[in-house]
């Protein structure tokens, strides 16, 4: 874990942590997929409900991204996965109070897919410090703090937050894969491959 | 806690009670305990120990102080070098003690392991009774050691719950309460810890994240000190032991040798790619076979499993790991079981055959053949078809047989045959199997065959014949006493020379094993060679008798052990024999003898023997028997009793040639000369004409018409024999009554060495002894008729009597006229032995009875007549001497009014050559006598 002097050992991290980063972000897809139809039957909600764009969400469509680089991307998936750390917290606070323990699975779901945003916003901060360029501060880089919202407003905003995530999982993969990839968008990691 | 303050200044000042101040002690006493409840408690320690219940490490050093009150040491006069240290009821050595001053004493113990609980401070009060101060406990243990081998393994339950278990080694056992706790976190993250529950080795989390670091160890923490493992960090997906994929199903492919398998993988391929390992095996089987490792090496969901045998069922199980094989495998699915599809048979079924050439002309020959094995048929075997050619081929086509079952028997002329048979099931056919049956066995046979138990199983081997053999053909049958020898077989190619039969072999059986070649064209003859799987010893042992037993010598014969009981091959017998005292001494006699002969026997002995067979195994011993040598030997009885006769006989002839030399020495002395009273002269005499008194007698004694019977005895003169003495005797006492004297039978010349004593009457003519007793009678008959109602008995009486009938002529010249009545040629006796038939007592009984030897009996004699009533054979002499007038006047009186009557029948007198002269006993009639 001690980030090595040596450039071969920097690869080398780069690289573990690229390829897990993506299969965390495949599986953090996979696993949003089964909370969404969970989260969907067990809030009473409508699986085709629209849901508008829910402030303090970050949005994973981004212009231009074929060309930000490295640190660019990186960053943007930092800031979105903190902000998803507390969206998911609070959901999952909301669950609890809502249903309390009586829903148990849907909590534990909640608390996994929390734990893996987690662990990706790790991977991510790795990868800065590895990039020279170190973490921001978490502090201000969350969403504000919601207003108070209505049960129904709750879970519609817990669905923005969920499909959202999704679409961000599905993100996070090609910006690693493009880490990973030797060339100008792969940052100061050329030669990197997708892992797996 | 515990703690022992026993000691009080009430206990203290309880052990001062002793001496003159002992009330006033009491009396202090009393204050004391006031005092003390006003100052608000009953007693008061009178000191403690420092530390308070420790828990001390094994194995350490400790050191314990117990600090006296100073009040106990004014009114008590305690102090520290009072102190005594106990462990339980043990005190604890003073070496140990240290007192540091006046109140404090301390106690060291260089190694704790000699502790144990409670530990005591105690003082002698007044020197002699020991009180308890204060104890404490003490509580020994080891601190943690450092746990090891951590290893974490996660399980997956379900396609999103993978709990991880970690376990690890605790180290010794602490005797103290110690804890564990499972910590993990990731780098920038701490989750709360894992206690383990009832078990201090592992511990479950019961959800992980993958493709983050995990940070995990274990701390562990007494009341003596902490202690951590290593730490493992890792990425829990490297450790996931993944559930095995389900709903297997097995699908028939379009070959006949290939089967697809689909099945359901449980764990996302976004956590996970896996690999696979197939295995499988034919159902019955127990040994696996697996699809090689590389060709599962990828993410699937199917897999077809080629090389497979036709018509053949298979069970399949599958497992899986992560792709990259970090990790654990999975289990191995449930099972589940396809069948291939049919295919045509492999190979002909092999072919054998059995004939019965008891006909000259044809044989009956009885073909079979093994139904194919089932990798071999490859399906359901429909039919045989058999085609049998003569060769060379005749005229007619060959003859083709289809049959259900594995045998087929056909009757052919004595010649070669090419026989095929073909095995068909619903693909196809199988390629022929030929065998060839010559009309002789005329080939070279296998020479040295052998066999070789050998790994449970029965081997036999051969040494090929010079020539090119196709195969072998070996048969064996088990050989029995209680079953026909049932044959079995089994083909082998022509390249080997040994094989192991192939059936149920059992041990202790006897197996004939043949062996034939096979040639292209012909056959060799069978070899053959008996064998056992395993030997035994033989379940019985003979049963020994002996054929013949002599006087040193016995020939024992047994039979043989039959197949069944002999359990191996009989190697030697023994013959165990032995006196009832003596040792026993074993022969050894050879298995195929059925006789033995023991020799140097002691005669006239009682032998036990018995007879064990051996084989490989060893022996069993039959049942014991005995016998008895003789006295004598053979011969040796011939030996003796030979000469005995011999020397017998010898004797006999030299007493016969004695006796014929001296013979007239003997004649003199034994039996001198007896006149013949057949040449005497009353024999001339004229018997026609009786005399007249006679008849006058008789008339008076049997009156006419008294008849009853007539006996006629017919006395002839010159017969050299008389009439018996019973017949006589009455006669001769009629005659001479005043010469009867009593005696022995012998009497005077008496010839009769069987004479019994009894009396007799003989002459009382002195000087004429010797000439009267010359003449004997050897028989006499009385013949009797029945007298009135009585059974008449016929009597055959030898004579004892050694009286001449007659006087010699000297004598009758002597006694003149006194016997003319008595020497008639001819006399008639009539004789009525009664009319009383009934009468129980046989005549001849009583005229034994009525012998009298003297006057006096004979008068009973006339008294028993009378009082009798009983018909007496009273045989009467024709006594003409006038002196037997009053005997006869006697007579006649005695005879009044009875039925016995005396008459000499005149009337029709016998001649004398009309009558046979012969003493043969008479035959009795009922009614009178016959004459002879």
């Amino acid at each position: 874990m001690a980030a090595a002097d040596t450039p071969s050992a920097t690869t080398l991290r780069r690289r573990d942590l690229c390829s897990r980063g993506i299969r965390l972000a495949r599986k953090m897809r996979s696993d949003v997929a089964d909370l969404l139809d969970i989260y969907v039957e067990r809030q009473g909600l409508d699986a085709s409900v629209s849901v508008a764009a829910v402030e303090g969400v970050p949005a994973a469509a981004a212009e231009h991204w074929s060309e930000q680089t490295g640190t660019q991307r990186l960053l943007d998936n930092l800031a979105a996965y903190r902000a998803f750390r507390t969206l998911l917290a609070q959901m999952l606070e909301e669950q609890r109070e809502q249903l309390g323990d009586a829903d148990a699975a849907l909590g534990r779901a909640l608390a996994a897919v929390l734990l893996q945003v987690s662990a990706f916003a790790y991977h991510l901060e790795e990868l800065l410090e590895l990039e020279s360029r170190g973490p921001p501060g978490d502090e201000g880089d969350g969403p504000p703090a919601p207003p108070r919202l209505s049960l129904f407003e709750q879970k519609l905003r817990g669905l923005g937050v969920l499909r959202e995530l999704a679409q961000w999982a599905v993100r996070s993969v090609r910006d690693l894969r493009q880490l990973a990839r030797p060339g100008p968008g792969a940052g100061s990691a050329p030669g990197l491959a997708e892992g797996q | 806690m515990e703690k022992k303050k026993s000691l009080s200044i009430t206990g203290i000042l309880s052990s001062m009670f002793s001496g003159w101040n002992w009330v006033a002690r009491c009396l202090y006493l009393f204050w004391n305990i006031c005092s003390l409840e006003v100052s608000g408690g009953l007693v008061q320690s009178c000191g403690h120990i420092i530390p308070e219940s420790p828990v001390l490490a094994l194995g350490s050093n400790f050191t314990a102080l117990c600090i006296l009150n100073e009040s106990c040491l004014d009114f008590g006069n305690i102090y520290a070098n009072q102190i005594i240290w106990k462990i339980k009821n043990r005190v604890v050595p003073k070496e140990q003690y240290r007192e540091i001053n006046r109140t404090v004493s301390s106690v060291t113990f260089n190694d704790t392991s000699s502790l144990a609980t409670p530990l005591t401070c105690n003082v002698l009060a007044d020197g002699q009774i020991e009180q308890n101060i204060y104890g404490i406990t003490v509580t020994l243990g080891l601190p943690p050691e450092k746990p090891k081998n951590l290893s974490c393994i996660v399980h997956q339950l379900s396609k999103l719950t993978y709990p991880m278990t970690c376990t690890w080694n605790p180290g010794r056992h602490t005797f103290l309460d110690t804890h564990f706790k499972l910590k993990y976190r990731w780098p920038r993250e701490n989750f709360p810890d894992c206690i383990p529950k009832d078990a201090n080795n592992s511990c479950t989390i019961s959800d992980v994240q993958f493709f983050v670091n995990l940070e995990v160890w274990v701390e562990v923490a007494n009341a003596l000190g902490k202690n951590e493992s290593d730490r493992l960090v890792f990425d829990p997906i490297e450790i996931v032991k993944p559930l095995s994929p389900h709903n297997l199903s097995v699908n028939s492919g379009i070959l006949p040798t290939v089967l697809k398998l689909s099945w359901e993988n449980r764990i996302s391929t976004a956590v996970m790619k896996l690999k696979f390992n197939i295995r499988y095996r034919i159902i019955n089987e127990t040994n696996w076979m697996q699809v090689p490792s590389e060709d599962t090496a990828s993410p699937r969901t199917s897999f077809s499993v080629q090389g497979l045998r036709p018509y053949t069922e298979y069970v399949f199980s599958i497992r899986c790991m992560k792709e990259d094989g970090v990790g654990y495998w999975s289990d191995w699915s449930e099972e589940k079981t396809g069948v291939t599809t049919e295919d045509k048979p492999s190979k002909g079924p092999s072919v054998w055959r059995i004939i019965d050439a008891s006909s000259p002309a044809s044989w009956t020959v009885h073909l079979m053949w093994k139904a194919l094995e089932p990798f071999e048929a490859n399906g359901v075997i429909l039919r045989y078809e058999v085609t049998v050619r003569a060769k060379p081929p005749p005229f007619h086509p060959p003859l083709k047989y289809n049959v259900n079952t594995t045998s087929l028997t056909l009757k052919l002329p004595n010649r070669t045959y090419e026989v095929t048979v073909i095995a068909h099931n619903r693909v196809g056919a199988s390629p022929p199997s030929v065998l060839l049956i010559p009309t002789s066995n005329s080939k070279a046979p296998v020479k040295n065959i052998r066999t070789l138990p050998k790994d449970g199983k029965l081997w036999v081997g051969w040494t090929a014949p010079n020539g090119n053999v196709l195969k072998y053909v070996i048969e064996w049958c088990l050989l029995s006493n209680s079953s026909d020898c049932i044959m079995e077989w089994q083909n082998e190619p022509g390249n080997i020379q040994g094989t192991y039969l192939k059936g149920d072999i059992k041990p202790f059986k006897c197996y004939l094993i043949t062996v034939y070649p096979l040639y292209a064209d012909g056959q060799g003859s069978g070899q053959s060679v008996k064998a056992y799987l395993q030997q035994d010893r033989p379940s019985k042992g003979p049963t020994v008798q002996t054929k013949k037993v002599g006087k040193a010598e016995a020939v024992l014969t047994w039979n043989h052990l039959t197949v069944d009981e002999q359990n191996g091959f009989i190697r030697s017998y023994t013959i165990f024999y032995k006196t009832i005292d003596g040792n026993e001494t074993a022969v050894s006699v050879d298995p195929s003898k059925t006789e033995y002969t023991l020799s140097s026997l002691t005669s006239d002995t009682l032998y036990t023997v018995r007879m064990m067979a051996y084989t490989d195994e060893g022996g069993r011993s039959g049942p014991d028997f005995t016998f008895t040598t003789q006295k004598f030997g053979r011969g040796e009885i011939e030996a003796i009793v030979v000469p005995v006769c011999l020397a017998f006989l010898l004797i006999v002839l030299l007493g016969v040639l004695f006796c014929f030399n001296k013979r007239d020495l003997i004649k003199k002395h034994i039996w001198p000369n007896v006149p013949d009273p057949s040449k005497s002269n009353i024999a001339q005499w004229s018997p026609q004409v009786p005399a007249k008194h006679n008849f006058n007698s008789k008339d008076q004694m049997y009156p006419e018409g008294s008849f009853t019977d007539v006996s006629v005895v017919e006395i002839e003169a010159d017969d050299k024999k008389s009439f018996s003495e019973q017949d006589l005797k009455p006669f001769d006492l009629l005659k001479k009554e005043k010469s009867t004297s009593e005696g022995h039978s012998s009497g005077i010349g008496g010839s009769s060495c069987m004479s019994s004593p009894r009396q007799s009457v003989s002459d009382s003519d002195e000087g004429e002894t010797t000439q009267n007793t010359s003449s004997t009678v050897q028989y006499s008959t009385v013949v009797l008729n029945g007298y009135r109602d009585q059974t008449p008995v016929q009597v055959f009486s030898r004579s004892e009597s050694t009286q001449p009938l007659l006087d010699s002529e000297e004598r009758s010249e002597d006694h003149g006229g006194g016997s003319d009545s008595t020497t008639q040629r001819q006399q008639y006796f009539k004789q009525n032995c009664g009319q009383d038939e009934n009468t129980d007592r046989p005549c001849f009984e009583i005229a034994k009875q009525i012998i009298p030897a003297n006057e006096e009996d004979l008068a009973g004699f006339a008294q028993l007549q009378i009082s009798g009533q009983s018909s007496e054979p009273l045989g009467l002499g024709l006594e003409k001497s006038t002196q037997e007038a009053a005997l006869s006047d006697v007579l006649q009186t005695s005879t009044e009014g009875q039925t016995v009557r005396y008459e000499t029948v005149e009337g029709n007198p016998p001649s004398v050559d009309e009558m046979p002269k012969s003493y043969l006993p008479q035959t009795v009639r009922q009614g009178g006598y016959m004459p002879q």
